[in-house]
């Protein structure tokens, strides 16, 4: 049975226009991401790994070929059907970990559900998402009161917060020491498989390779590999 | 009830950097002191200058024949001036109303001569109604039916070296041209602290002028409101009700220069006002884009989580509230002081200007009071508002700018 097709890529290319010359950062690209993948983009440094993740964020559009993204064509979308595409069905995780410092983790969480339109429960809402994640003992600290891991953990909490269909991390590991990269990476495979949310990762870390079951290599702005693994149980 | 969170991110977002707040509010504090002073000094001076000429004969507003504004010649006499009179006393608010006939004549006194404006009064109400006669240090001032008599000013009684008691020869035109004599007693000398003004006064009882030009009834009935600020709705009435034989004159076309002096320095104020007001805009503008610009990546992650534009500018201009409340309570807590020090004791300006302090007849107290009431604090809120409230808006504009994809790269 074919799964769910988040989004679909063909023949997308993005290209850069510096002023003196032109940067070619995706050349058809064709590839498609469906619900429950659990999914990394590999590759070295200018390879398109975070161009890519733009794209897909809706946070860029493609320059030529054709993004859907949820059955959307994202070219078609203007800046606010895109913000709105992104507060309903994706979710982010960055590298930098990017809570915003003045509020405590349950209101980071609680930020993006009252983005959503969410009202009073909102509140509950965000230390139920923090309880499930074992993150309630932090649900008052802010930011600067936290470790990285712990951090990186409340921002994949604010992530999947909205119930996205799709979380798009850039880099997320990157930051942490092995103890936590572990921590967090179980946390989202068991996201993955207990809810169904799909993860696309862009990273240079093995050890996000390693727990990641489909594997995209992009060079030079092509994907030069595509390798699905067998979901280990 | 909950606060929104965002609110708590526009409030949190202002104490990042205690001192910045601090200095932005105290900018927008100082600033709207200093404009209420200022705006709360130039209406009590207004006032001052309202008050002032009024009581110094020119009224709150006059009824006058109708060809007068177009003349200003003191030959016209109101047709029926006494029913006019009751007209006037029937409309709304307590009112002096103080009939005048006026006419140019010389006052003589052995070989000495001196040229006044003579001015029949009913003398029962024009010596409260008056300030110029308030003081008569001599004698007493006229009585109702005492034909005869006059009341001089202080100076006009030095200039002819006359003294109570003196019999004073007076020549007007009469209304045929002739020339038209007669004898006034002094029964006092008035002395309002301005030689300038005391030159100047020759009251006689109403009769009199009627006997001297031939010209019966008074040329001018002018009206003292208890409530100054009745003045506009009371002349509009006036006017709908009054023939076409008269006119309602306010007392900016009677005294204009003082009505454009008056105006001059409101325009002033205004001015000062605008300009410190666009130099609380621009520092809190400048600070609210400092914030912004350091914050570029917070916003990027913002929109990238899917807050939209009109979301973003609503924390910025919360920001610009929460400043511009604190600016307000702080520019209150600055400026009602000064206010009301300035309404309640006043600057005496008589340093300057000594005590005769007059102006087109009109003469002014020389300690000047500014204005004082609550309308202050909803003024206080409304400057300061709105300086914060709209300065935040071009941070804001810039904030939305913001791209999101920015959320992504990583600085190094």
């Amino acid at each position: 049975m074919n799964r769910e097709t988040l989004v679909a890529a063909d023949e997308v290319t993005k290209v850069y226009d510096t002023g003196k010359l032109e940067v070619h950062a995706l050349t058809g690209v064709t590839l498609e991401i469906n619900k429950g993948d659990f999914m990394a983009i590999v590759g070295p440094s200018g390879s398109g790994k975070t161009t890519f993740l733009n794209l897909v964020g809706a946070l860029d559009v493609p320059t030529s070929g054709q993004l859907e993204i949820m059955g959307k064509d994202l070219a078609a979308m203007g800046k606010r059907r895109r913000a709105d595409l992104r507060l309903r069905s994706l979710g982010f995780v960055f590298q930098a970990y990017n809570l915003v410092p003045v509020l405590t983790a349950r209101e980071n969480v609680e930020f993006v559900l009252e983005l959503q339109g969410v009202g009073t429960e909102r509140a509950e809402r965000a230390m139920s998402i923090l309880e499930q994640l074992g993150l309630s003992e932090f649900a008052d600290r802010r930011p600067n009161e936290m470790s990285g891991g712990q951090q990186q953990r409340v921002a994949v909490a604010r992530a999947v917060a909205a119930h996205p269909k799709l979380v798009l991390a850039d880099e997320p590991t990157a930051n942490l020491d092995g103890e936590n990269a572990e921590i967090l990476l179980a946390m989202m495979q068991r996201l993955n498989e207990e809810q169904e949310i799909t993860f696309l990762f862009s990273t240079h870390d093995p050890r996000v390779v390693n727990y990641a079951r489909r594997v995209v290599t992009l060079e030079d702005g092509r994907v030069t590999k595509d390798q699905t693994r067998p979901r280990e149980n | 009830m909950r606060r929104s969170i965002s609110i708590r991110y526009a409030v949190r977002s202002l104490r990042r950097h205690t001192r910045r707040t601090i200095l932005a509010i105290l900018g927008v504090g100082l600033g709207c002191a200093v404009c209420l002073f200022m705006i709360a000094w130039v209406r009590g001076e207004g006032r001052m200058m309202l008050k002032a000429a009024a009581e110094c004969g020119a009224g709150h507003f006059r009824v006058v024949p109708a060809q007068w504004p177009d003349t200003r010649e003191n030959d016209f006499r109101l047709a029926d001036w006494q029913r006019i009179r009751e007209v006037v006393q029937a409309t709304e608010g307590g009112k002096i109303v103080a009939p005048h006939a006026r006419k140019e004549g010389l006052l003589a006194f052995g070989t000495r001569v001196a040229g006044v404006e003579i001015v029949g009064v009913d003398a029962t109400v024009e010596q409260p109604a008056n300030r110029l006669v308030h003081r008569v240090t001599e004698g007493s001032y006229l009585t109702t039916g005492d034909e005869g008599t006059t009341v001089i000013g202080r100076g006009v009684a030095e200039r002819l070296d006359v003294a109570l008691d003196d019999p004073l020869m007076v020549t007007v035109a009469n209304a045929e041209g002739e020339m038209n004599s007669a004898m006034l007693r002094i029964v006092g000398i008035a002395e309002t602290g301005s030689a300038e003004l005391d030159a100047t006064i020759c009251h006689v009882n109403l009769e009199d002028v009627e006997n001297l030009t031939g010209l019966p009834g008074a040329g001018d009935l002018t009206i003292l409101l208890d409530n100054p600020k009745r003045l506009e709705g009371t002349v509009e009435k006036l006017r709908g009700e009054l023939s076409d034989d008269y006119a309602v004159v306010t007392w900016e076309e009677i005294v204009p220069e003082l009505a454009s002096g008056v105006e001059v320095d409101e325009t002033w104020t205004k001015l000062t006002v605008a300009i410190v007001m666009i130099v609380v805009f621009l520092g809190i503008m400048s600070a609210q884009l400092a914030a912004v610009l350091e914050r570029r990546r917070e916003f990027a992650v913002l929109s990238a989580l899917g807050m939209k534009g009109s979301r973003l500018v609503g924390v910025m201009v919360v920001e610009g509230l929460f400043l511009g409340l604190a600016g307000s309570i702080l520019g209150l807590v600055f400026g009602l002081p000064a206010a009301y020090y300035a309404a309640t004791h006043g600057i005496d300006f008589s340093e300057i200007y000594g005590t005769e302090l007059s102006m087109s007849n009109i003469l002014f107290d020389p300690v000047f009071k500014g204005d004082f009431g609550w309308w202050l604090v909803p003024l206080a809120f409304e400057l300061a508002l709105s300086a914060t409230v709209l300065s935040s808006l071009y941070p804001a504009w810039f904030a939305i700018r913001t791209d999101p994809a920015a959320a992504l790269r990583v600085e190094h």
